[in-house]
């Protein structure tokens, strides 16, 4: 049986947005970051995330890559307007492609206060795989990689510990198509 | 060290506009440009035409690029000189005008201290260029300039500017000329170079297979050629489609043609509207769907197959979703249609569309650019009209602003020829046409070029008339004095219960002392007796001329779909009354 909701959904929701992760090849001449990024205020796309670095010395070329929010034909849309953008070599939609990898990486500062919260870090470290980058006392720094949403687990599985402090930096996804 | 194979980068500059074949720049000078100035002092090839403010150097150039097919090039200073053209980089950059804007910059080593006449200007020109660059470094200054003109020029044009701070202007390199500079491709954004044949077939399977089709014609094909012009109407001929063109498309197509339903969109006709909302194959021919031509886009042409030809991959599905589309040339494309239609003996004579010819003349009856010209008080209709038939042997050029007059113009005014009609589409810029009638006269010295004005777009731009009256430009300024900002008022008596919220225009001047004071020709029309003979005698004077001709002050532009509303839901007269649902929904649009 099913029953009626108590509240109306808002029609929107079912235009549902899809995270996309975007790679975007660049002549690296200065105002290029900022041309990308006035695109995207410009026009009310979403930036989540951001990645920028040289990838070719020799060609002078950067690699960008970008997670953002939207619609299919949004997504579309930023790509157009990606490529015709004079320093942009390429856009694509890393999902548009038969394979891609993904990855991000992350250093989480924790601090605990006692033994059992010690227990529990270093128990999710394990399980996460996570490289020891530093141990002291009170305190150590993990680096976690791999898809965004492993991380995100990772952070969240973290937050069950209560009482611990945690500082934390990620690099946003990047991704290669095959 | 005196290399004689060297220059410095303000003669480097000079000679790649000569290398672009650039006879005619736009500008004022002032601290960061002197260099270049000193340039142009000592050389005869280009002309420079001194504006009086800086948004009168870029409406010039765009004018000046709209009326020749040319790109259209301009020289600012740094600070005020820059952002004072940031308006009309805009407007080219909406409008598709390939333009290219050369500023002087404070010295490299000033950059960023804030120093006097400083600006960031390519981080305040990025969002209203096609590219820009800042120029660091002499020995790249050739590359760039031609690497600019070819950007501002290729694929969907626009407006390029290149800043070069002061010490790069005296800094020496060699240079390096246009044959020399092979251009790196994915720079370019040419557009694809090979004709989609999948594509001409589809279409033309579906020209077949259509009852009721539509050509919908817009800038694109302008900007592609006169050659476009020539093929669209070969195909529309063979075809006996119906066409429609947007407000930069009037011209593509001869607008007395039978084929032609004239401009579609708000203020376009009922025909062009009605056909468009009951077609069920549309072939839009570089045009944007843009929100002045699609009205409510969920009730936009509901039934059609929609075929679209542009340049710019970017406006293919960004406002309303096609069947089929190519981001081929438009002149490419029409050619290879034309071509395929010819090859494999199409004929097309069976398919007359009789029957849609026959609903388009009865919408055609409903004669929605009517009005009644009374005995005393000129409508301002009817001075378009009149302007029309008394210049229409001549190869004229119109230019306007932006306003009730501009919208008028469209409707009354017939073009046949491409390039003939330079307006502010996109933006929608006052203060446009009366510096773009100077660059339009620049470009072709003996036609006649007429400026059709609302008295207050031109006060936003007037200083310009000493420009061509410098120049001994004689262009005409047609002035539709209502004493209102027409286009607001109408919109508050439409949508905000005739609450004429400032847009009086009080304390006029006397145009016609006005122009005198400029020491151009003052000529005026109070009634409808005066207006053929003020028209003919502001034709006859071989000088600027302001024609003041004062016209019904309430006088409102018809047919209308107001925001909000559909194609089919167009008001033709001022007895029409809006669905007030839409009137709400049309409020908070624009």
């Amino acid at each position: 049986m099913s029953s009626t909701s108590v509240y109306p959904t808002p029609i929107n929701a079912f235009k549902q947005s899809k995270r996309s992760v975007l790679s975007v090849i660049v002549d690296n001449e200065p105002g290029i970051l900022a041309r990308i990024v006035g695109l995207f205020s410009g026009r009310g796309y979403n930036i989540e995330a951001l990645n920028v670095t040289v990838v070719d010395v020799k060609k002078n070329l950067s690699r960008i890559t970008i997670e953002t929010l939207g619609e299919e034909r949004v997504i579309s849309q930023i790509i157009a307007q990606l490529e015709k953008l004079v320093p942009v070599h390429s856009a694509t939609n890393l999902a548009n492609l038969s394979e891609s990898y993904e990855a991000e990486i992350c250093l989480v500062k924790i601090e605990f206060e006692n033994e059992e919260q010690d227990q529990k870090i270093l128990n999710f470290a394990d399980i996460y795989r996570s490289r020891t980058v530093q141990k002291r006392e009170n305190i150590v720094v993990y680096e976690i990689s791999g898809t965004s949403e492993r991380i995100n687990k990772f952070l969240d599985d973290l937050d069950t510990i209560g009482g611990i402090k945690v500082e934390l930096v990620r690099s946003g996804p990047i991704g290669l198509g095959i | 060290m005196n290399n004689e194979n060297e220059f410095t980068g303000a003669d480097i500059l000079l000679k790649a506009l000569k290398d672009q074949e650039v006879d005619t720049i736009f500008g004022y000078p002032g601290g960061a440009v002197l260099p270049i100035y000193d340039a142009i002092f000592g050389q005869n090839f280009l002309k420079h035409v001194l504006v009086r403010q800086e948004a009168g150097a870029v409406h010039a150039a765009e004018g000046y690029a709209r009326s020749s097919g040319k790109v259209g090039v301009l020289l600012v200073t740094s600070g005020p000189g820059v952002t004072n053209v940031v308006t009309g980089l805009t407007d080219a950059l909406m409008d598709s005008i390939p333009i290219v804007c050369i500023s002087g910059q404070v010295p490299s080593h000033l950059i960023g201290t804030d120093a006097f006449q400083e600006c960031d200007t390519t981080g305040i020109t990025r969002p209203c260029t096609k590219h820009n660059y800042l120029v660091k470094d002499v020995t790249k200054l050739s590359e760039t300039i031609h690497e600019a003109f070819k950007i501002a020029n290729s694929g969907r044009p626009g407006p390029v500017l290149i800043d070069i701070p002061k010490d790069v202007q005296f800094a020496k390199a060699k240079y390096i000329p246009k044959k020399d500079i092979s251009f790196r491709e994915h720079r370019i954004k040419a557009g694809s170079k090979s004709v989609d044949k999948n594509f001409v077939e589809e279409l033309v399977n579906h020209i077949k297979k259509s009852d009721r089709p539509i050509f919908y014609v817009g800038g694109g094909c302008l900007n592609s050629g006169h050659q476009a012009s020539q093929e669209l109407i070969k195909l529309v001929n063979k075809t006996n489609i119906p066409i429609t063109t947007t407000l930069h498309g009037l011209g593509c197509f001869p607008g007395e043609d039978k084929s032609s339903l004239g401009m579609l969109g708000m203020h376009g006709n009922y025909e062009a509207n009605l056909a468009m909302n009951k077609c069920d194959l549309m072939i839009n021919v570089g045009a944007r769907f843009d929100d002045r031509v699609t009205g409510r886009l969920d009730a936009f042409s509901p039934d059609s197959i929609k075929f679209h030809i542009d340049i710019d991959q970017s406006s293919i599905n960004k406002n309303v979703k096609v069947n089929f589309h190519t981001n081929t040339d438009i002149t490419l494309t029409l050619k290879e249609i034309n071509s395929f239609i010819e090859s494999n003996n199409i004929d097309f004579s069976d398919k007359d569309y009789s029957h849609w010819w026959g609903q388009i003349n009865e919408w055609r009856k409903k004669d929605c650019l009517h009005y009644e010209q009374g005995d005393e008080v000129i409508k301002p209709q009817h001075a378009i009209s009149r302007l029309y038939e008394l210049t229409k042997q001549k190869d004229t050029f119109v230019t306007t602003e932006v306003g009730q007059h501009q919208m008028w113009a469209a409707q009354y005014y017939k073009f046949s020829k491409p390039n003939r009609w330079i307006t502010s589409g996109g933006l929608g810029t006052m203060g446009f046409g009366m510096p773009a009638a100077v660059g339009a006269q620049m470009a072709n010295p003996d036609s006649l070029v007429i400026d059709i004005a609302g008295e207050a777009s031109f006060l936003m731009n007037i200083q310009e008339i000493a420009t061509a009256v410098q120049y001994k430009l004689p262009i005409k300024i047609f002035i539709l004095n209502n004493e209102y900002m027409g286009m607001v008022r109408q919109w508050q008596e439409l949508l905000h219960g005739s609450r004429y919220s400032e847009s009086y225009v009080d304390a006029l001047p006397d145009f016609k002392k006005l122009a005198e004071s400029f020491n151009a020709v003052g000529v005026r029309a109070k009634n409808i007796s005066e207006l053929d003979d003020t028209i003919n005698e502001m034709i006859s004077i071989d000088r600027p001329v302001i024609a003041d001709i004062w016209v019904d002050k309430k006088e409102n532009c018809f047919p209308m779909i107001p925001s909000g509303a559909a194609h089919h839901e167009m008001l033709l007269s001022k007895y029409d009354k809006e669905n007030p649902e839409n009137q709400e929904k049309g409020k908070v649009l624009v």
